[in-house]
């Protein structure tokens, strides 16, 4: 198992390529690793015959461990007598349907037993431990497609209990599932952790038991702000249209460009300062979450931002992140807004310093001079590193921020 | 009884020949350097035919044995910074050239050769035998030698395939105003195919300093002159061009010389090109160390008639009658360089097992296979990328192709190596389309009218590309004229990067429209995208917009690759947003462009085709990613928009205009099956045009070509083929 990316410790064999006694060229995918935030090809470093496999696909493998053993030109099958492979978690898949019969050709070329399915519904219903066989098929030649797969997903889920079906094919892009109960006698159903759910676990575990956190509260007024985006917007012409969150990136980005210090990272041995401003975007996805990452973000105009973010949050959403796209970041923002959350503490996402929890923008009563008026109010909170920034130093930061949302020309100079 | 006038030609056409005098007034040293460089290579040469007679040898080997006289005889009138090509037989020509080049004070008969000579012969010997530490890193061999620095620009495999890229360096110089020369040498058998014969036009209609240097050497393989023409006196094609020409006895080394020394002077003094003939023999057959006799297509009496001419035997004689050589001075001249080539071949070649085999470790690596297939790209690293949706200036609508005469004028005016050409690029009022309008008025030298020969002007274009002084603007009027220049264009162009090493340049722009739906017919309505996309040295850009259009041109031009900007009649009419006064960003090569976002399909298309497109989605209430490609060349395709597309989708549409049998669609298609199989819910479905190619008349064109019903009925195939038809 092959260090895919840095710090990976271990990796989830999604599926092999190859098969044991298939030629491998130097340089071809022989496998798919899932890894802790994506699943990534894995090239074989040289030639040979893949002779075992040792770890089957779902089985989960740390690092340096063997996978599978490639035969070199020349070396025997029999040089691998007595290693065994080792399979992923769980009940084994018992394959149960019968062999086909080929000897039957019908009409248009298609086998009667075989089952037609475009790949997608194969690995759909796979992933959903479904037998496709029954399925009525709506694509072409009675082809099953993924709509028949979510409908047949649809109808069963309504049955009180679902039977699970043998599966000749296992496929972990996504957590199996498997119904069981539990010692209580209480039903539930237990799901495989991704790879993704654990390296969340860990890292926050770690963070919220080894960083000794304060928090910070600041109220923004952000009327001008959003008088100030509807003007911007109105004049695009469509080129593009700002949220609210990119003003929110963008100041955050001139705050860290104006108050450096926050911009490091605590380590044992010493403290590791950044000279760029990069800012992670916590982004959910159906798996969990990532943080891609704008890099420079103090440097780019408001579109460029906007355009970027998108961008990356989409492809977050699609599992097509980049490496390089998600790791790193000096300061992480966090936004729950748009779920009306009117403020809250997030957990530091290590091994930055700073964490921005944004909440919702809410019509509130001020008080102004003697009298309470209505404002548009948005509650942030900085969560920090009291090993790495003082009280003073993130209180100047965001105090910072506060005065560029608060004034958004700001934004432009 | 008509009367009839006899006429004359219009250039001359002479004879030339030595006399006792010449001999007795040419300097020694002259004469000692002719022998020593013709003893080399000969010696050479019989080296390469021994290692072939062993096995040793992968491909060809053909000599040149007994026609030294041509190219170490022209060899000797250039200088340092002249520059030569040839074709397949042409070991002697690149040697002449080289040993011209590290010895430029001559060669003495009986001095020791310098590690320069013996370097020279180690790599051109290491190249033939297809090593890494050869010219070409083993890539060329024997059939494409090429040494820029010492003027030797590569030769080539393709009979008569290089003179046009002569004619193109010979117009660099021309422009530079340097006074250099190009020989460019060929056989009896490359004086009748049409690469020849249109660059001599061109080059004379022009006035380049190219000499056509014919070596005749009386057969094409087995194929005689005589069978091949009824006027086997090859130097009389000159008059047909206006292209003075001389007919020299190659086996007279001294008698090449001067035909050659006149020639120069008259190639430098600006009067244009130049022939000359030399009548030579290869004591060989085409390759390997047999003589033609042994295949019976000549007798032994000719070939050693012919032998007793021999040009080195020649070259002794008349120095010994001068007492400037002995005999043991030239067995001894011919016994160093024998044991220089024995010890060249002896660093090259081992015993292994009682077996002769190259050194192993001086093979190429085998992942040295597609480097430099194309270039890296760094030359538009720090070029300043803008997309239309994060554009600072003004946006306007502005008529396509009065943006593409916009923003060539605007390069031109700013970049002076710029020079475009093309069939009426410089007449009626900007080409037939308007499309270079106003860059004849503004730059009248540097827009070039061209004759109706596309394989020789665009292989001249290819010429000034790899030259590197200037850079060519190629127009073909109609695409499908590719297939006339098709040599130059796929087996030059495309390859000549990879082929001679992977290092050189071909910086060169090739803009051409296509024209479904004006009524061309057959022969003027294909969309070359799917051709081009086979020849993997060319990029491909295909802008949908006139702001894209602006961004991808000059990310062209800048490019060190062939780059073809596919251009559509449809859109040159069309408007479309524009930058307004900013013509000098760039939009990078291998990016596509999301234009619009949706679940139901990922739809894949490119130029003339997006509007449609996009129009018949609103039309259909469909919900697609459509995705214009913009570069489409293999290297160019843009994964990482299209996989994660694919990604949400599940559903493949790639729409394009063109009959099926050069479509585009297919090897993309290919790809995306085998990197995205399992994302896939049915197969890549495909719009495209009908199996014939488009004809005249206009109900059948329409036919022909996919159009806004094509469209409409693949997104309703791919809708139903996912089990969600739409509603009729």
């Amino acid at each position: 198992m092959p260090a895919l990316s840095a710090g990976m410790e271990e990796g989830t064999i999604a599926r092999w390529l190859k098969a044991e006694g298939d030629t491998v060229e130097q340089g071809e995918i022989i496998a798919e690793v899932e890894t802790d935030k994506a699943v990534m090809e894995f090239e074989a470093a040289q030639a040979g015959v893949l002779g075992k496999i040792v770890a089957r696909e779902g089985a989960t493998v740390g690092v340096n461990e063997p996978i599978a053993f490639l035969l070199a030109v020349g070396e025997q099958q029999e040089s691998l007598i007595g290693i065994s492979a080792r399979a992923p978690p769980g009940p084994s898949p018992a394959v149960t349907s019968p062999a086909p019969d080929i000897s039957k050709p019908v009409a248009n070329g298609y086998h009667a037993d075989r089952v037609k399915a475009s790949p997608l519904a194969r690995r759909i219903a796979a992933r959903q431990g479904m037998a496709i066989a029954g399925l009525q098929g709506s694509g072409p030649n009675g082809r099953v497609v993924r709509i028949d797969v979510e409908r047949a997903k649809t109808s069963s889920q309504t049955e009180a209990v679902a039977t699970p079906v043998a599966r000749a094919h296992t496929f972990t892009m996504e957590p199996a599932v498997h119904a069981d109960e539990g010692p209580e006698g209480l039903p539930y159903r237990k799901v495989t952790h991704s790879q993704m759910r654990k390296t969340i676990a860990r890292r926050l575990s770690d963070a919220k038991r080894t960083i000794p956190h304060f928090y910070l509260e600041a109220h923004c007024e952000i009327d001008a702000l959003l008088d100030f985006r509807g003007a911007l917007n109105e004049q695009a012409n469509g080129r593009y249209k700002l949220s609210l969150n990119d003003f929110v990136i963008k100041a955050v980005a001139l705050a860290t460009q104006r108050v450096p210090e926050v911009n490091r990272s605590w380590t044992d041995e010493a403290m590791h300062v950044f000279d760029d401003v990069d800012i992670a975007i916590a982004v959910a996805t159906d798996g969990g979450l990532i943080t891609p990452v704008v890099r420079q973000a103090d440097r780019k105009s408001l579109s460029a931002l906007s355009t970027e973010i998108s961008s990356l949050a989409a492809r977050a959403r699609a599992g097509a992140l980049q490496p390089h796209e998600y790791q790193g970041g000096g300061i992480t923002v966090s936004n729950l807004g748009m779920y009306g959350v009117s403020g809250f503490s997030a957990i530091i996402n290590p091994p930055q310093s700073c964490i921005l929890a944004v909440g919702a923008a809410e019509r509130r009563p001020i008080v102004r001079g003697d009298a309470c008026v209505p404002a548009t109010v948005m509650t942030c909170t900085l969560s920090v590193d009291h090993r790495a920034i003082d009280g003073a130093v993130a209180a100047t930061y965001l105090a910072e921020f506060k005065l560029l949302v608060e004034q958004p020309l700001q934004l432009l100079a | 009884m008509p009367k009839t006038r006899t006429l004359a030609p219009s250039s001359s056409w002479v004879e030339l020949s030595t006399k006792p005098a010449d001999w007795a007034d040419a300097p020694p040293a002259l004469l000692e350097t002719m022998l020593s460089s013709m003893v080399l290579i000969r010696t050479f040469e019989e080296k390469v035919l021994d290692l072939a007679g062993q096995g040793l040898v992968h491909g060809p080997a053909h000599s040149a044995i007994g026609q030294e006289g041509g190219a170490t005889g022209s060899a000797m009138a250039m200088r340092g910074s002249d520059q030569v090509n040839g074709s397949h037989r042409a070991h002697h020509q690149f040697l002449a050239k080289a040993y011209n080049f590290v010895a430029p004070d001559g060669l003495g008969h009986a001095q020791e050769f310098s590690p320069n000579i013996r370097s020279v012969s180690k790599r051109a010997l290491s190249e033939i035998l297809g090593l890494a530490q050869g010219y070409c890193k083993g890539r060329g061999g024997s059939m494409h030698l090429r040494w820029a620095e010492a003027g030797n620009l590569g030769t080539n495999a393709i009979v008569g395939g290089g003179v046009p890229m002569a004619a193109g360096a010979a117009w660099a110089h021309k422009r530079a105003g340097t006074g250099d020369v190009v020989f460019t040498y060929f056989g009896d058998g490359a004086v009748n195919i049409g690469s020849v014969l249109e660059t001599m036009n061109l080059a004379a209609a022009w006035k380049l300093p190219v000499c056509f240097f014919i070596e005749n050497n009386r057969y094409a393989v087995s194929t005689t002159v005589e069978e091949a023409t009824a006027e086997p006196r090859l130097s009389s094609r000159g008059l047909a061009f206006g292209i003075p020409a001389w007919k020299v006895d190659g086996m007279d080394p001294l008698a090449v010389y001067l035909a050659s020394v006149a020639a120069t002077e008259h190639m430098r003094s600006g009067a244009g090109p130049t022939i000359i003939e030399a009548d030579v023999y290869r004591f060989f057959h085409q390759n390997g160390p047999l003589p033609g006799s042994a295949f019976g297509y000549r007798t032994k009496e000719e070939e050693a008639h012919w032998r007793s001419r021999d040009p080195i035997d020649r070259v002794a004689t008349e120095m010994a009658a001068r007492q400037l050589i002995g005999d043991d001075a030239l067995v001894a001249l011919r016994t160093r360089a024998q044991a220089l080539m024995d010890n060249i071949s002896g660093e090259l070649i081992e015993e292994h097992e009682g077996k002769r085999r190259i050194v192993p470790a001086l093979w190429p690596s085998p992942d040295f296979r597609d480097f430099g297939i194309r270039g890296d790209l760094l030359e538009l690293a720090d070029a300043r990328m803008v997309e239309q949706d994060e554009f600072a200036g003004e946006i306007v609508e502005k008529r396509f192709v009065d943006v593409i005469a916009d923003v060539m004028d605007r390069r031109m005016a700013e970049d002076s190596r710029i020079v475009v050409m093309g069939e009426d690029v410089h007449r009626l009022k900007g080409g037939t389309n308007g499309a270079t309008r106003g860059l004849s008025t503004a730059y009248p030298d540097r827009v070039l009218g061209t004759p109706i020969a596309e394989n020789a002007f665009v292989g001249l274009a290819g010429g000034i590309a790899m030259d590197g002084r200037y850079l060519p603007v190629v127009e073909f009027m109609y695409p499908d004229f590719m297939w006339v220049a098709a040599d130059q264009v796929f087996n030059q162009i495309a390859k000549a990067r990879h082929m001679f090493g992977g290092d050189s340049e071909m910086p060169l722009v090739l803009r051409t429209k296509v024209a479904m739906g004006t009524g061309y017919g057959s022969q003027h309505s294909m969309d070359p995208a799917g051709v081009f996309a086979t020849s993997v040295g060319w990029r491909i850009v295909a802008p949908s917009t006139p702001f894209d259009y602006v961004g991808l041109m000059n990310s062209a031009l800048r490019c060190k690759d062939p780059v073809l900007v596919l251009e559509h009649v449809d859109l040159y009419s069309s408007k479309g947003p524009a930058p307004s006064g900013d013509l000098d960003y760039c939009i990078p090569l291998g990016k596509a462009k999301l234009l619009r976002q949706g679940t139901q399909m990922t739809v894949l298309t490119y130029l003339a085709m997006v509007r449609p497109v996009l129009e018949a989605i609103d039309r259909l209430g469909v919900e697609a990613d459509v995705i214009d490609l913009r570069s489409l060349d293999r290297a160019g395709i843009d994964w990482k928009t299209i996989g994660p597309s694919i990604g949400r989708t599940n559903n493949v549409l790639i729409v394009e205009q063109g009959s099926i049998g050069t479509s585009y669609g297919g090897w993309l298609a290919d790809e995306i099956q085998r990197r995205y199989f399992d994302l896939l819910d049915q197969p890549v479905q495909r719009v495209h045009g009908a199996e014939a190619s488009p004809s005249i008349s206009k109900v059948l064109e329409a036919a022909a070509c996919a159009g806004p019903a094509e469209i409409e009925a693949g997104l309703r195939r791919v809708m139903a083929d996912q089990g969600t038809p739409l509603d009729a």
